[in-house]
């Protein structure tokens, strides 16, 4: 057992808002919990144990953290400095669009978000439930019906020395509604945080979704976006990822509707002796639905990814349509790739198909760069560039591909050459 | 269309008699007692009983896995006899002509005469039969050629040192839970020596028979390729018709020292039990092999039978340039579940690896791949490739696929692909537009999926795998 | 411009260059024939330093400088092209990025100022219509999804963006119908210059017709067997190479020199 988890399940206890019903159930669920090992499959190839190790000096100085502005972005942008909204959410908001405090929560918002609450996300997530039973900060993101919300919703999350933080995001999309939702997480110092993000998307609605997860150094983050698909509803999510001490991220969606679709892309880079886990599952649980997932990573020097993406089709799921590529470099030999893709199928009239490689940077294309007189390092970071960029290449919000590419750039930069 | 396809795959169990043979059976049970009377019978020497012994204790201490895609009651392992042999052969018959006829009759009943004269040319046949050996065949004719291959509990006497060297060098005691069970109780099996440089003159053969009730069998075969030597070897297996599940946990290693070529094969025949998931035999199997410098060995699978299938023959590439195949087909009916795959270990510079798996599922049964690659760091210019293609008929059933690939070398090549399809309206339909039954349609359909891993395997079986089938195979062998 | 002396080189342990000599003056086109397997890519390969290829003995010189000692962009740099017969694709890596890396480095060591972005997408856009590959191109991937025709004036346009002082082309005619061995062959007779030289290696006399090479050599068996003019190519056409087995090596070596 973890002396973390005892002292997070003690300080639970004391916790009661609007959500107690459902932070106690998620409670009990914590309480007979084991803390993982290697041997828990979803924990298998994550040295777990770093998170317990880790000391947080408890007279953390205060720090007044901000989060910087994606210039050209237009959003609307909600800040979390180590677990606290500093946000202002009382500017005026484009209609249809209803954004509220999860400790500050009307009634109205209330109602629908106690529902969608733990209810997307699967209990069988460890720190989901620490996430459940701690997160007492968040927000939660009401679409209406019909409306069309042009302007992205950007919630930041800034970690900060020796911080610990658990957030929560609900996201409600109406019927026929389209709206953009950016989680981007920052720091570098030795933190803990919990990030779970819950999205309901309604009859025919349209979500752009973004996870930066872009936390590295010291810090260590575990956290999720969960999605559930009604009929039609169309999901395009990008994740993208770079290493630290620990970092976890499970991106799940549920087909819950028929002839919904998902197009899931992640990337991670990694470096040093950073880690980074990715875990997805798709639950296709009505026919019709349509997955696309494409996840790319590169490793270099000591760092270690994981990949687990599991497609699940159920009894029902008759003419769904999954596929899953993920494609990874390696590029040092002291770095590793561990990467399990799982179809569980028990639908015979589908088309499901995954595919996984490990290799390194390709050397006839290394040579031709080099015969038009690139260098070799230029040419190595131009490769991983273009590798990654194809997927960047998809982010249907230009103005945070521009964003993103130069700090790719510089990732690749520092990447040690070989 | 389902319906007449799963039609087309229902056959009678062919081999699901039971022969009438007075056995002597041990008391149902297990504990050291138990161990010390199974060595007793074998007449084994001292290292041979303490061998068991610690396994035995290791055993105690090991958990049941569980990880898994497959669901079944608790074994109770004291309800199981550890040791059936026919009484005939307690004599130990030193020719044919003094083993039991009904005991040949058997054999002869499953297709497999035990008569020199009968029998295919080309295959040396080890015939075992609950826990004993019953005979292996052209023994002389393998001795010249400086061939060993007996029943292991012979070499144990005759070849002590090269058992005590290899027995348990792939497959450790504590490997896990089923293989050390079989340290503990192993009872028969084949052993195989091929000398340096030589060409195995002809194929080798087991064949397993389960008869007597409510025993376990629990073989054990070792194979030693020395350098430079190849040797092909097939392995069937069948049992009676029962409505008790009966448990199998056998344990094969494979040692293939540098240069030296081992190919395996197996088709696997035991009972599945009946469509509702009553009887069949538990089949809880490890197989490994290693592969020294410039070594390969390639297993070959067609797995029909058994209720719950737990399986996954393994190539550690230890040497050099070696190289590991697997290639499988797994077909599942009734309330059947098969969790099988393989593990491709490459610890070798430019060592290769290649896997196809082809699953068949259909009625209501349970089919999945699982495997793991993984590239050590050692590996340089290691290569795999894996293909596992699913095949699901009726929309009871299941077919899962769970690769573990792992990569700690930058110029090491993986590639995994899975896809999963379904036999189509659309390909009954033109097969039938044609002329062709349903029965035929599936076969050739289903014959087609399984092509790539039916060419691997040697003649006599690739007919056996098409009756199991019930496939024809023309145009797809030699 | 080129001098090459006794190269001996290797492929996995194979010895695939054995004793090749060969020199080239500024302004020379030289064309390179033989039968499949002789060596004829491996000339090129060696010569711009591809890994794997390993030289054994003698030496390769471009204006006096070692080339052997170089690694493969510093080659590129001292002013050596070639024309790959299987250019190379780079998916997510665009055509203008690798133009633009290429012909800045190139440039860089040539002394040459940097070109502005403005200046050198107007330079792109004047060679693509040159070698009439469409204006889009320069975004899309470096011959991500480009018909061989089109991949082959890719090359094309490399060679006029970088203006190297030594052009290999390597079998540039393979796979392409008429209208694209023009755009092939007037890009190169563009760039004929006093101060310029061109190895073609091909298998036909086809390209010859149209890019005039001033000498024909014939390489077999990892070495130059027989040396010519123009005229030696349409022998080749007519005859074959069997016919070169029955000269004596020694004699051919000797005629080599006699005439390069």
């Amino acid at each position: 057992m973890s002396n973390w988890l005892n002292g997070a399940v003690a300080r639970a206890e004391s916790v009661s808002d609007w959500l107690a019903p459902k932070r106690q159930a998620s409670l009990a669920l914590l309480r007979e919990a084991q803390w993982p090992t290697r041997k828990t499959e979803a924990w298998k190839y994550i040295p777990i144990n770093v998170w317990d190790r880790t000391e947080l000096q408890s007279d953390a100085v205060e720090v007044n953290a901000v989060a910087e502005s994606i210039e050209g972005l237009n959003s609307i942008d909600l800040v979390f400095v180590n677990g606290e909204l500093t946000s202002d959410l009382n500017d005026e908001l484009p209609a249809g669009l209803s954004i509220v405090s999860l400790a500050d929560a009307s009634a109205d918002a209330q109602s629908w978000a106690a529902e969608t609450f733990a209810s997307v996300k699967p209990s069988r997530h460890l720190f989901g439930l620490v996430n459940d039973v701690l997160a007492t900060q968040g927000v939660l993101i009401d679409v209406a019906a019909e409306a069309v919300i042009e302007q992205p919703i950007r919630i930041v999350n800034v970690l900060t020395q020796d911080s610990e933080a658990h957030t929560r995001v609900l996201v409600r999309l109406g019927q026929n509604a389209k709206a953009s939702v950016v989680e981007q997480f920052c720091g570098n110092q030795r933190s803990k945080n919990t990030g779970f993000a819950e999205y309901k998307v309604g009859e025919s609605a349209r979500l752009e979704h973004y996870r930066f997860a872009l936390q590295t150094g010291e810090s260590l983050s575990i956290g999720g976006s969960h999605f559930e698909l009604a009929t039609r509803a169309e999901l395009n999510s990008t994740l993208v990822g770079f290493g630290s001490t620990l970092q976890r991220v499970d991106v799940d969606v549920t087909h819950a509707g028929e002839h919904a679709f998902a197009k899931l892309n992640a990337i991670y880079l990694l470096d040093g002796k950073e880690l980074f886990d990715l875990h997805s599952t798709i639950e296709h649980a009505v026919p019709h639905g349509t997955t696309e997932e494409n996840v790319r990573g590169i490793v270099a020097d000591n760092s270690r990814a994981v990949f687990n993406g599991r497609i699940h089709i159920h009894r029902d799921a008759q003419k769904t349509l999954a596929e899953l590529n993920n494609r990874n470099l390696l590029m040092s030999d002291r770095a590793e790739i561990d990467t399990k893709p799982e179809l569980e199928i028990y639908a015979d009239d589908v088309r499901c198909a995954h595919g996984a490689t490990i290799a390194e940077i390709d050397k006839t294309a290394l040579y031709y760069l080099q015969s038009r007189g690139v260098s070799r390092s230029q040419a190595q970071i131009m490769l991983n560039f273009g590798f990654i960029n194809e997927l960047v290449d998809e982010m249907p919000n230009d103005v945070l591909a521009e964003w993103l590419r130069p700090q790719l750039r510089d990732r690749f930069a520092a990447m040690e050459v070989k | 269309m389902t319906e007449q396809i799963e039609k087309a795959l229902q056959r009678e169990y062919e081999a699901g008699f039971v022969s009438d043979i007075e056995s002597d059976t041990f008391e149902p049970g297990l504990n050291e007692d138990i161990i010390r009377r199974i060595s007793a019978m074998k007449e084994e020497p001292e290292w041979m009983l303490e061998w068991r012994l610690k396994a035995y204790r290791s055993w105690l201490e090991m958990d049941e896995p569980e990880w898994a895609h497959v669901h079944y009651p608790e074994i109770d392992f004291q309800s199981i006899s550890y040791y059936s042999a026919p009484k005939s052969m307690k004599d130990k018959p030193k020719s044919l002509d003094e083993v039991d006829p009904e005991l040949l009759k058997t054999y002869e009943k499953l297709g497999i005469p035990l008569h020199e004269q009968m029998m295919l040319a080309g295959v040396a046949v080890d015939a075992v039969f609950d826990s004993v050996s019953v005979v292996t065949t052209f023994r002389d004719k393998l001795e010249e050629a400086g061939v060993i291959f007996c029943p292991i509990s012979e070499a144990v006497h005759k070849y002590p040192e090269l058992v005590k060297k290899y027995l348990g060098s792939v497959v450790p005691q504590r490997d896990n839970y089923y293989a050390a069970l079989n340290c503990a109780v192993f009872t028969d099996g084949s052993f195989v020596y091929i000398p340096k440089g030589t060409k195995c003159p002809m194929e080798l053969s087991t064949y397993f028979r389960i008869n007597e009730q409510n025993t376990g069998q629990f073989e054990r075969t070792l194979i030693i390729a020395d350098e430079g030597s190849h040797v092909s070897y097939l392995e069937g297996c069948t049992a009676p018709q029962r409505d008790e599940n009966q448990l199998h946990a056998a344990v094969v290693e494979l040692v293939a020292l540098d240069d030296a070529e081992i190919k395996y094969s197996t088709v696997q025949n035991w009972y599945p039990g009946d469509e509702n998931g009553k009887g069949g035999i538990y089949n809880f199997v490890t197989k490994r092999g290693i592969c020294h410098t410039n070594a390969k060995i390639s297993w070959t699978q067609v797995e029909t039978g058994s209720a719950v299938t737990w399986k996954y023959p393994s190539c550690i590439l230890k040497g050099d340039n070696s190289i590991g195949e697997f290639y499988s087909v797994a077909l599942t009916r009734g309330a059947q579940q098969a969790d099988t795959g393989t593990k491709m270990i490459h610890l070798g510079k430019n060592t290769k690896s290649t896997i196809i798996s082809k699953g068949i599922s259909a009625g209501k049964s349970n089919n999945s791949y699982r495997g793991l690659v993984r590239m050590n760091p050692g590996a340089a210019g290691a290569r795999n490739f894996t293909q596992c293609d699913s095949l699901l008929i009726g929309d009871k059933c299941g077919a899962h696929t769970f690769p573990y690939v792992e990569s700690r070398n930058p110029t090491a090549i993986v590639e995994h692909e899975a896809t999963t399809s379904k036999v189509s309206d659309d390909q009954m339909f033109l097969c039938q537009q044609r002329g062709l039954d349903p029965e035929k349609a599936v076969s050739m359909i289903v014959n087609g999926f399984c092509k790539e891993v039916f060419k691997e395997l040697p003649m006599e079986f690739a007919v056996e795998a098409g009756k199991l089938l019930e496939i024809s195979l023309e145009g797809s062998v030699g | 411009m080129l001098s090459i002396k006794n190269l001996h080189a290797s492929v996995e342990e194979k010895n695939i260059l054995k004793g090749l000599e060969l020199e080239i003056k500024p302004g020379e086109v030289h064309a390179i024939m033989g039968p499949n397997g002789a060596g004829k890519s491996t000339l090129g390969y060696v010569l711009t330093g591809r890994d794997g290829y390993s030289v054994e003995q003698g030496s390769a010189e471009l204006d006096g400088v070692d080339l052997l000692e170089l690694e493969a962009e510093e080659r590129a740099r001292a002013g050596l092209f070639l024309a790959f017969q299987y250019p190379v694709e780079i998916p997510g890596v665009s055509n203008l990025e690798f133009l633009k890396a290429s012909v800045d480095a190139v440039r860089e060591a040539r002394g040459e100022e940097a070109l502005s972005s403005k200046d050198f997408l107007k330079m792109a856009r004047e060679a693509s219509k040159q070698v009439n590959l469409p204006a889009d191109f320069l975004k899309r991937g470096v011959n991500e999804g480009f018909s061989g025709g089109e991949k082959k004036r890719n090359e094309i346009l490399q060679m006029l963006l970088l203006k190297p002082k030594l052009c290999i082309l390597d079998e540039s005619d393979s796979g392409l119908d008429i209208d694209a061995l023009q755009v092939v062959a007037e890009g190169v007779n563009s760039q004929r210059s006093p101060d310029r030289s061109f190895i073609v290696v091909t298998h036909y006399q086809r390209l010859l017709d149209y890019i005039k090479p001033d000498f024909v050599h014939v390489l077999a068996d990892g070495k130059i067997v027989k040396s010519g003019d123009y005229s030696l190519a349409h022998e080749l056409e007519s005859q074959g190479y069997a016919w070169l087995k029955d000269q004596p090596a020694d004699e051919a070596a000797t005629n080599d020199v006699a005439e390069g």
